[in-house]
């Protein structure tokens, strides 16, 4: 059920970017694809009524874990994100610097 | 010693540049001929990472494969830095990330490590681009480049939650023992997609135009050979070992990829700007290797992007120079370039001539043996597609060689250091050695990039 | 003993000293490329006649090396031509822009051309095609006009491109890359698809109907001393394709054309040659350039060498090589000589030119000659050649491909005389008055030509008996040739005396010349000393008789001349368009239009697996 949640966010992300001209508002849709994108990945590796896969002396074998690997994915998905978010926000910033607006269609001509 | 020093060192590094600024093309210069070296000295092999054994943990593979691929590339980063060191010396750093990207990215046999590497070279490309100037530009690179490497990664998940893991050799194997082609065609080309964004395959490359329409002596050659060579090789090992297309998938890859050579033909036929002429006909050529690795004529690709690489390298410089000191690059004001700096149009010209396949150079060897080895797999109608792209592109390479080569109205004058024409020199004799003695191209074969084999025995 | 393989790696070796002695001094590099050339057709002559070249393949591991008599007739043709155009390097480079590749380019090509016609793999034979094509490109921008470099390089890629198809098609569908098995093997709809492939590359290097366009601008703006060898030489490899094609496949070989009995191929291959020949020779009467006037001129002959080795038998082909030589050493003189005028004057346009007689009388003479042969007049050798393949026309009974014959050597008549008159005949120009005769180096092989021209025309037999080597080679039967160069064909329907034809002539010319002794000489005036109805005409190029000579003519006809060039530029200017239309849906600095991509493809390869 998740799952569902996770590709409708991500395509509202694909649309944000498909509809905005705004570059500050493309940043923000690349952002929610990128968060259905991680829940995706969460899911990926959830059971239902797993714990938490901590390895310690007092648990016994037997029990249900949640996958781990997808959550250490996550977390470097996370972080490249900020990354690339950042990134695209100092563009942002030279863009307005350059043209005075943040809207790719008022640009006119000027490339 | 081992392979991970090829990515970790420059990733060290480029951090530690960022203390010295000033140094920071010089630590580049040295990390990348340290590569080198090591890529001379390592023995072949895998590397795991973590001490988990495979199918867990990351791993590294160096075959002979990778070796190509990452020897080209260090050099060919090695050389553009020390050409642009005067121009360009504070993007030190960031080449160094891409360093460490792309080595990362030919290396790594994990597919989660590899979107990891996709990112780190995609930002460092970002980055680059940004020496342009441009920065609608590089916006429209990095929101597609997200785009990309986000499907990509969504099609690894999809993969992940079939198959549990993220190793190559693993996922092959399971892929092979599920033996249901239709299940992994959603992944496939989710991926497929997400690598066709960073590899300038149509229609996922718009950022393109952006990119290289306005490069300069840095950003040009970077996009234009390292990174379209690392992805190109990076693609050819998806495609030889994972993808094995398919059906369906098949047709419409066949499909996309055909009429990406001949659009990207065509489009460089329309233009009038050199520098779009030069990156639509890499267009072409990245569909053309793609297209090879398709049909499993891995040998004549990787030779193809080879000289492609070396190619582009030489007229991109060429050109954008150029452009920059006359302040245009309508090739109809570049006219007469060459008149004062034939030891250039030389270059340029054998250059150009090795793209379009003419013989004495080498780039005609790797045309007709790929199109031999795809007459032989009875492809005739792919033949007759890229015959009549490589129609188009002579037409327009010879009417662009002889604009560049006989005077127009005004008189340019465009002056080349003596560094620059050492390298144009140097990658014109190997074009035109190899193009008459080809003995060793053909040393590797189709099976040259066997990663199952490897990774089950290493 | 001369190896092929020698020779090749000499004049490649030789092509890079001459770079070096010619950037020293023009001189120097150009007589140096003389020198080369000569040696490589005096070997070619010496050991080539008997097939006793050596083919041994040691330091070129690729290629692999074949004697056959119908290669050497091309290679020695070619050869000559080179030899012959290389005298006049001297005078020509030093106006040339990069006059030192010039010479490296010419003895390239020339190594292309011996490693073209001596392979026997079709891969080889496309590399030597391609190293042609490059090495001569580079020379025609430094002529006139650059354009023309692109047309050329468009049109005979289109062409390689073309035969490069059809050898992967016999690859795919027999495996064999060894020309003479592979074109053997070939059968069925494939042989269909490789014959035309095959005719489409040898109708673009021979510049015939509708492959044309770019044989008017290459020949007429290359520079002066290249345009020989494109008519001469070059268009030859057409030739030597289409007959790979005509003579080794015979595709619809049960498909007959009942009243001639001719294979259906070959018969729409006739048709189209005629029809070179038609428009060549209209083209040609409306040109006003000499050079282009020439090109159409080829264009023409191009068509009947397509006649000849469409008609499949043995005096057709042997006319069609006999053709082959005769056009070649007759345009070569024709082009050397507008060549030398034009050193001496610095214009090919008919109209700014006049009684260079006076000045240049040997050249005069080459280019009589020349054109006498072109003509298909006796003494000459085009007299020859076009009897032969008129005998074989009329014997098979195709009567519009006749038609278009006689009246492609009427038509000769018309518009070779044109440059003749116009440039050596008439009326002095004042600019001209300093013009001279060209120097001696360039004399010697405007006699050479016109010595051959003659002798091709009175005694072909030698020539005859080789040519019988071909055929027997391409497995048809001799041409009846007795030792007295009398040749005998059908059975005695014709038979033709060229040497008593020559003495004939010859008493003729006597005559004219007892006459032209005995009566009064005539009076020089000069171009001015006239009035026309009752005007003084200050300009005197105005009256300049050849300013719209056969305007009458070309009334009928000039509104319709150049709807193929139209096509070919509607053509390109497609491919502009889809190219557009490409940037436009593609490239778009619209993010969107990216994605919507993407997402259209994932749609339909869902759709397509959910089929």
């Amino acid at each position: 059920m998740i799952q569902y949640a996770a590709i409708i966010l991500f395509v509202f992300g694909l649309y944000g970017l498909f509809t905005n001209r705004n570059v500050i508002k493309m940043i923000v849709s690349l952002n929610v694809m990128e968060v259905g994108l991680n829940i995706f990945i969460i899911s990926i590796g959830f059971t239902y009524d797993g714990i938490a896969p901590i390895l310690s002396s007092t648990t016994a074998n037997g029990l249900l874990y949640v996958d781990p690997l997808p959550q250490a994915l996550v977390l470097t998905a996370i972080v490249i994100g900020v990354g690339t978010t950042a990134l695209g926000l100092a563009i942002a910033k030279s863009i307005h610097k350059t043209y005075n607006t943040f809207d790719l269609d008022e640009m006119g001509d000027k490339e | 010693m081992s392979a991970i020093l090829l990515v970790a060192i420059p990733l060290l590094v480029a951090f530690l540049s960022i203390l010295v600024k000033k140094y920071a093309p010089y630590l580049l210069i040295i990390v990348g001929l340290f590569n080198l070296v090591m890529l001379f000295l390592l023995q072949d092999g895998g590397v795991i990472i973590g001490g988990f054994d495979q199918p867990l943990g990351i791993n590294l593979l160096l075959n002979l494969y990778s070796r190509i691929a990452l020897i080209l590339i260090n050099a060919l980063i090695v050389v553009i830095a020390c050409l642009n060191i005067k121009d360009y010396g504070k993007y030190g750093s960031i080449l160094l990330l891409a360093m460490a990207g792309l080595n990362g990215l030919v290396l790594t046999v994990d597919l989660f490590n590899f979107f990891v590497f996709l990112e780190i070279s995609g930002i460092a490309a970002y980055l680059i681009t940004s020496s342009n100037k441009k920065p609608t530009n590089t916006f429209h690179y990095l929101a597609l480049g997200a785009v990309g490497s986000s499907l990509f990664l969504f099609g690894v998940i999809i993969l992940y939650a079939m198959y549990g893991t993220l190793n190559y050799g693993a996922m092959i194997e399971a892929i092979a023992a599920n033996n249901n082609y239709a299940e992994v065609v959603l992944p496939f080309t989710l991926m497929f997609i997400g690598l066709g964004v960073e590899a300038k395959l149509l229609p996922f490359n718009s950022w393109v135009k952006g990119a290289l329409g306005h490069s300069n002596t840095m950003s040009g050659p970077m996009i234009a050979s390292v990174y379209a060579a690392a992805l190109s090789f990076v693609l050819g090992r998806m495609i030889d070992n994972l993808f094995l297309f398919q059906g369906t998938l098949l047709t419409i890859v066949t499909v996309l990829l055909t009429v990406g050579i001949l659009l990207g033909d065509f489009m460089a036929f329309s233009s009038t700007k050199t520098r779009e002429i030069l990156l639509f006909s890499s267009v072409a050529q990245a569909s053309i290797v793609a297209l090879l690795f398709v049909n499993g004529v891995v040998a004549w690709a990787v030779w193809l992007i080879i000289a492609n690489a070396l190619s582009k390298t030489v007229m991109f410089l060429v050109i954008n120079k150029a452009t920059k000191e006359v302040g245009c690059d309508e090739t109809k004001s570049l006219q007469g370039l060459f008149t004062k700096n034939i030891l250039v149009g030389l270059a340029f010209t054998l250059a150009t001539l090795s793209v379009m396949g003419l013989p004495l150079l080498v780039g005609f060897m790797i045309k007709l043996n790929f199109l031999t080895a795809l007459a032989g797999a009875g492809q005739i109608w792919l033949i007759v597609a890229i015959l009549i792209a490589s129609l188009v592109e002579g037409i327009y390479f010879v009417r662009l060689l002889v604009k560049l080569w006989y005077k127009g109205e005004n008189e340019i004058s465009v002056k080349y250091n003596l560094s620059f024409k050492v390298v144009f020199v140097v990658i014109a004799l190997a074009l035109l050695a190899f193009g008459s003695y080809t003995a060793p191209m053909n040393q590797i074969d189709n099976s040259v990039d066997a990663v199952t084999e490897v990774v089950n025995n290493g | 003993m001369a190896s092929i393989e020698y020779l090749i790696l000499i004049l490649v070796g030789a092509s890079f000293l001459a770079y070096l002695f010619t950037k020293l001094n023009t001189y120097l590099g150009s007589v140096f490329t003389i020198l080369a050339t000569m040696f490589v057709f005096a070997s070619l002559a010496g050991y080539g006649f008997g097939m006793g070249l050596d083919t041994t393949v040691n330091y070129l591991p690729w290629f692999t090396f074949n004697q056959t008599y119908l290669g050497f007739y091309f290679v020695i043709i070619i050869a000559f031509v080179y030899l012959m155009v290389s005298f006049f390097h001297p005078y020509y480079l030093g106006q040339y822009k990069y006059k030192d590749s010039y010479n490296m380019l010419f003895l390239l090509s020339l190594a292309g051309i011996i490693g073209a016609f001596y392979t026997d793999n079709f891969l080889q034979l496309f590399f030597f095609f391609e190293l042609i094509i490059w090495t001569t490109m580079f020379l025609i921008p430094q002529g006139k006009s650059r354009e023309a470099a692109v047309s050329y390089f468009g049109f005979s890629v289109a062409g390689s491109v073309a035969m490069l198809i059809g050898i992967f098609l016999i690859f795919s569908s027999t495996g064999q890359l060894d020309i003479t098995s592979g074109l053997a093997a070939i059968s069925g709809t494939n042989a269909i698809i490789v014959f035309i492939l095959f005719l489409i590359a040898g109708f673009a290097k021979l510049g015939a109907f509708p492959l044309h366009i770019w044989l008017p601008i290459a020949h007429g703006n290359a520079p002066h001393p290249f345009s020989p060898v494109l008519s001469g030489a070059l268009v030859k490899l057409g030739a030597f394709i289409g007959i790979l094609a005509l003579v080794r496949i015979v595709p619809t070989a049960n498909l007959l054309v009942d009243s001639i009995n001719l294979p259906l191929g070959q018969w729409l291959v006739a048709i189209l040659g005629s029809i070179s020949i038609v428009f060549g020779t209209l083209m040609a009467i409306k040109e006003d350039d000499a050079k282009k006037l020439l090109a159409y001129s080829s264009m023409s002959h191009g068509g009947y060498i397509l006649v000849a080795f469409s008609l499949m038998n043995s005096v057709a082909f042997a006319g069609g090589f006999y053709h082959i030589l005769a056009h070649a050493i007759a345009s070569a003189a024709a082009f050397m000589a507008i060549a030398a005028v034009a050193r001496a004057t610095g214009t090919t346009k008919m109209k700014e030119l006049g009684g260079m007689i006076h000045k240049m009388p040997i050249t005069y003479l080459a280019y009589l000659v020349a054109i006498i042969s072109m003509a298909g007049i006796p003494p000459m050798g085009g007299f020859i050649s076009k009897w032969l393949i008129f005998m074989a026309v009329i014997n098979k009974g195709m009567i519009f491909v006749a038609i278009a014959i006689f009246f492609g050597s009427v038509g000769s008549f018309l518009y070779v005389f044109r440059p003749l008159a116009a440039l050596f005949l008439g009326q002095e120009f004042r600019e001209y008055k300093h013009v001279k005769e060209a120097p001696i180096m360039m004399l010697i092989p405007t006699f050479i030509l016109m010595g051959l021209n003659v002798y091709t025309g009175v005694f072909p037999s030698f020539i005859l008996n080789f040519i019988n080597n071909i055929l027997g080679e391409l497995g048809y039967a001799a041409l009846n040739v007795t030792s007295s160069s009398i040749i005998n064909v059908f059975d005695g329907q014709g038979i033709l005396n060229p040497a008593l034809i020559s003495l004939v002539f010859a008493v003729g010319v006597f005559i004219a010349f007892i006459i032209f002794i005995l009566l009064k000489k005539s009076r020089s005036v000069s171009l001015m000393d006239t009035y026309t109805a009752a005007n003084f005409v200050h300009d005197e190029h105005l009256l300049h008789y050849s300013v719209d000579f056969y305007a009458p003519l070309e009334r009928l006809y000039e509104k319709h001349t150049n709807w193929m060039t139209k096509f070919y530029e509607s053509l390109a200017k497609k491919v502009k368009e889809i190219g557009n239309l490409g940037k436009y849906l593609f490239m778009s600095k619209n993010i969107g239009t990216t994605m919507l991509w993407i997402i259209t493809i994932i749609i339909l390869l869902l759709w397509g697996v959910a089929l």
